[in-house]
């Protein structure tokens, strides 16, 4: 019993109905806009929630769809917020401009990484990614003069977005601000998935002696799928250090990057809406279950994560997946699924 | 900006009921609840409880409720995130807590925007004041520390010394305020060793330090394995016997005494608060902790706490309850109380915390306990951290 | 290099080293042979230190014996632990398995802050262990001795048990093709779970052994995961001699390290495991996949 499901056809986007292409970004951007309204006081959290997500997506194109088995994608996702945060101290205080140079800085760190560590698999690709983080994490410590060393970087304002909304600690601006990069991010990925680049991908992860054997060059579009997913976590990154104006080694550290993996097993590996869901329900239940009783936060996330692997392999979204596919049976009957 | 600010609060506030007369008010304090500095979090806890069951719960017409949010990390985001709750939901005048660097940066800046006022717990480098006029610590700075230790060295004709610090923000701060002072006071430093935080194993750094042959050994290791690896290696190692002595700052605080025990016997460290400082106030305090809080340790923390929840009472008392952080600063700055810790005040130009440092050795009292007996005082103690600096 | 930093940098590394060899052959055992990569084995060597520090007072029973039964203990949890949940996930994802192990490494470490609170317990050794002795150019403490004996005895054991026995043989039968060595008789449900035991007992063992220099705490399974896996990773699964000569070497390059450049230890020994994989990535002595 895998989480991978019998490999089905992935139907072609059609074109008839563009507005459901566009389901899962009008859902996300609904639940977001419905979250600011019921929950204004607690927009911080749903903040930090936007940022993870896309940090989740990150790692669902990179290990769920491509099947690269990384426990270091913090290397990424810290490269961009330091980005961030010398771009807001030395350059400009836009946060576009440092939204874009973190991608940019987590796409280098990744390709540059990924070209010497893609040549192994599973186990050795393993432990490469958790070194190399942890090789960062010690370079970052000892460039104490670049990077704030333990004490973190700090002290950089962002200037208004679009000049116009400026970031207040009310976080109504950081708050849209990441929501907006969650939805962007989502239909841009989205549509990597399935276009050919993604289901190449996905062939890779299933077998890739098979797509070498068909033409494929392997290594290569791994490494693309790594550096896609590098630039992605370096925008995670990097909204997070815009949001809290810190950039910290704790982002490098190796429990973060485990941190991400369980978000998306809970969610769901195979979809990228798996990520986002995981994410959510992790910090939710994180926050409730701490304000409680904190003291055993560490029971119930073993144990959610040990039932969801048991009961729910495919994660929340195949929960959620069965309930569509009950709600949808009348409707075909006779017909075989 | 401003409006913003009191529009919302105005709206939160509506959520919680308007008592015109007497108030709630309530103190959100940031702790390591969970993890693997729960301990901190414990303590904390007991603090503020015994300081309200010692002093009441009440400044004039108003309760105070002190409100805690588990922070088990360093996560700045998450800091902020929940600085942000506490003020706007629970509508909390006062942020305490704090344990790390990074997570309080992240506050800072939060603060000084909303202007409320926020009381440090713990997070020690010195520059932090700096970052928002609202920021007050009660706890300590290493050069603070690290100053006194290097003049009783040289008090104890100490000619040349070995660092040995673990690599991160404070362990560099201790290194450089006691060189500086112990250099500049004639001491000679004979190296400076920088030990990779996730060190366990200190044989070889001891038997480095034994092969330089120093007059003493001064160290910064934060608390947990690190410490309880580096003493043990400084015993085996035989430098003990070989007649150097181990300087130290937070290496024996209470619950590493408990943890470690006898391999702490005849070490000197310079700190702040001892659980078995002999004053009425601090006698009473344990007693009270000790009630509230049977399972949590008094460790230096307590203390920390302690002060910290007596200057959020004392703004409260200045502002008479209504929130105005300008005003809570402003009777904040220069007021000095006695702490159990000793006389304590802050500072009215810089904010920081002055107070005395104690130079202890670690004994067994006569019911066998491991204790710190303080023996030497050093007064009303600046955080050198900034002196050092501004003489460069 | 002078004489006596040599000597001194072998006399500690290959202490370091046998901790690490200890602790880690169990899940090098477990990796190799059962293709489950087992993140909870820190748990295990955690567990069997916490028992040690305790079961000796609690029961009063002598420390040699108090800590066979703390061993003893890990075992049971280990066979309860795989029988009951491990055994869902043979047949499923690499990473499934992974995430299985490490949300039971999350209730250990729980259950350990639980019981035992977040401060470093130490383990009490027998009087026997503890002292120094002097070796004229330096002194080296007792229990480092101790502890290379154990490593050395626990690896002719496991070479004569595992490599050369019935056992070893029909193991090794289960893990290349289980399907055939059921067809010709070979329990692979008993093979399996005796040899996770035994992973999860030689864990338990380092875990006591290394409490010196491996302080015992409830952070203790997560924080030196990575190093585990790093000398599982560096010998090859399921080697013996590989795990053996793994902790050797970095054990011995972040103690060389230690004596000249102390900040860069850590990074040398990473730095290591990187050079090795990208050479060797099935590992020193291990089969290619």
């Amino acid at each position: 019993m895998n989480t991978v499901t019998a490999p089905r056809a992935v139907p072609a986007p059609s074109r008839a109905r563009p507005w459901m292409q566009l389901r899962g970004e009008l859902v996300l951007l609904l639940v977001g806009l419905l979250a600011f309204v019921l929950f204004p006081q607690d927009l911080g959290l749903l903040t930090n929630m936007a940022t993870m997500s896309i940090f989740a997506l990150s790692l669902s194109l990179v290990l769920g769809q491509a099947g690269i088995a990384t426990l270091g994608q913090a290397a990424l996702y810290g490269s961009g917020a330091y980005v961030a945060g010398w771009t807001a101290l030395y350059l400009t205080a836009d946060p576009i401009a440092g939204l874009l140079l973190g991608g940019l800085g987590g796409g280098v760190i990744a390709v540059l990484s990924g070209a010497v560590m893609l040549r192994s698999t599973k186990l050795t690709l393993v432990m490469l990614t958790i070194a190399v983080a942890q090789l960062l994490l010690e370079l970052a410590n000892w460039a104490r003069w670049l990077t704030g060393g333990d004490d973190g970087l700090a002290g950089f304002n962002i200037a208004p977005l679009f000049g116009i909304w400026e970031f207040s600690f009310l976080s109504y601006t950081g708050y849209f601000y990441a929501l907006g990069a969650l939805v962007l991010v989502y239909f841009l990925l989205r549509n990597l998935v399935e276009s050919p680049f993604g289901l190449t991908a996905k062939a890779i992860r299933q077998d890739p002696g098979r797509v070498q054997a068909l033409g494929g060059r392997v290594y290569l579009h791994l490494l693309a799928v790594y550096t896609v997913g590098g630039i992605v976590a370096g925008l995670a990154g990097a909204l997070t250090a815009q949001t809290s104006k810190v950039a910290n080694l704790f982002m490098l550290d190796f429990s973060t990057s485990a941190g991400v993996v369980v978000m998306i097993v809970l969610g769901g590996t195979r979809r990228l809406s798996g990520a986002v869901l995981g994410t959510v329900a992790y910090m939710t239940i994180h926050h409730i279950a701490s304000t409680l009783n904190p003291y055993h936060w560490l029971f119930i996330i073993g144990s959610m994560l040990i039932v969801v692997l048991i009961v729910l392999p495919e994660g929340l979204i195949g929960l959620f997946d069965r309930a569509v596919a009950y709600a949808r049976q009348p409707r075909r009957s006779g017909v075989a699924r | 900006m401003t409006i913003k600010f009191v529009a919302a609060l105005a709206v939160s506030l509506a959520t919680i009921s308007f008592q015109s007369r007497a108030d709630v008010i309530k103190v959100g304090v940031i702790a390591p609840m969970s993890g693997p500095f729960s301990v901190v979090g414990q303590t904390w806890e007991g603090a503020t409880k015994a300081y309200q069951k010692l002093n009441g719960t009440t400044v004039g017409k108003h309760t105070i409720e002190v409100v805690y949010r588990d922070l088990p990390e360093i996560n700045p985001a998450q800091a902020k995130a929940l600085a942000q709750e506490l003020i706007l939901k629970e509508g909390a005048q006062y942020i305490a807590g704090l344990y790390f660097t990074p997570d309080t940066l992240a506050v800072a800046a939060l603060a000084q925007e909303a202007k409320v006022p926020v009381v440090i717990f713990n997070a020690s480098t010195s520059s932090l004041l700096d970052k928002s006029d609202f920021l007050l610590r009660t706890s300590y700075t290493l050069p603070q520390m690290a100053v006194p230790v290097a003049k009783y060295a040289l008090e104890k004709n100490v000619r040349n010394v070995v660092t040995l610090v673990s690599d991160f923000g404070p362990g560099l701060d201790a290194e450089k305020s006691f060189t500086t002072a112990f250099v500049g006071g004639g001491g000679k430093l004979l190296e400076a060793i920088r030990a990779p935080l996730k060190t366990t194993d200190f044989g070889p750094l001891m038997q480095r330090v034994k092969a330089l042959k120093p007059d003493a050994l001064y160290v910064f290791a934060p608390g947990g394995p690190s410490t309880y690896a580096l003493v043990k290696a400084y015993n085996e190692a035989g430098l003990r016997t070989a007649g150097v002595r181990f300087l130290g700052t937070a290496e024996t605080d209470e619950d590493q005494l408990r943890a470690i025990g006898p391999d702490l016997l005849g070490i000197e460290t310079g700190m702040f608060y001892s659980a078995t400082h002999n004053s009425a106030l601090n006698n009473a305090l344990i007693k009270a902790f000790g009630e509230v809080a049977p399972k949590a340790i008094p460790t230096v923390q307590l203390a920390n706490a302690y002060d910290g929840l007596h200057v959020i009472y004392r703004m409260v008392q200045a502002t008479d309850g209504q929130r105005d952080g300008v005003k809570a600063l402003a009777s904040a700055r220069g007021y000095a109380w006695e702490s159990p810790r000793g006389p304590v005040k802050i500072d009215p130009a810089s904010r920081e915390f002055v107070q005395n440092v104690y130079m202890r050795v670690v004994e067994k009292d006569p019911s066998g306990r491991f204790v710190n007996r303080e023996f030497r005082t050093f007064e009303m103690q600046p955080d050198y951290g900034r002196t050092q600096n501004a003489s460069k | 290099m002078s004489l006596s930093l040599l000597s001194s940098i072998l006399i500690d590394g290959i202490a370091y080293a046998m901790i690490l060899f200890m602790i880690t052959v169990g899940l090098s055992m477990t990796m190799g042979l059962m293709r489950v990569v087992n993140l909870a084995h820190g748990a295990f060597a955690m567990l069997g230190g916490f028992f040690a520090a305790t079961i000796p007072q609690r029961l009063g029973v002598p420390a040699w014996l108090g800590f066979l039964l703390a061993i003893a203990l890990v075992g049971l949890v280990a066979l309860l632990f795989e029988r009951i949940l491990l055994r869902r996930f043979y047949g499923r994802d690499d990473l499934d398995q992974m995430l299985v192990t490490i949300g039971l490494m999350f209730l250990a470490t729980a259950a350990v802050n639980l019981m035992f609170g977040s401060t470093v317990t130490s383990v009490a050794l027998p009087e026997l262990f503890n002292g120094t002795v002097d070796l004229g150019f330096r002194s080296i403490p007792r229990h480092r001795l101790i502890v290379v004996g154990c490593g050395l005895v626990v690896v002719c054991v496991l070479w004569l048990a595992v490599d050369r026995s019935s056992f070893g043989i029909r193991v090794r039968a289960a893990v290349d093709n289980a399907p055939i060595a059921r067809a010709i008789g070979i329990d692979t449900t008993k093979i399996y779970a005796a040899t996770f035991v035994m992973g999860a007992a030689l864990a338990a063992l380092g875990g006591i052994a290394g409490a010196e220099l491996l302080p015992m705490e409830s952070t203790y399974a997560s924080k030196y995961l990575v190093i585990l896996l790093a000398v599982v990773a560096v010998g090859g699964n399921g080697n013996l001699f590989g795990s053996f000569f793994a902790a050797l070497l970095l054990g011995i390059v972040e103690t060389s390290m230690k004596y000249m450049v102390p900040q860069l230890a850590s990074a040398a020994f990473f730095l290591t495991m990187i050079i090795v994989l990208l050479v060797r990535p099935q590992g020193l002595f291990g089969r290619h996949a």
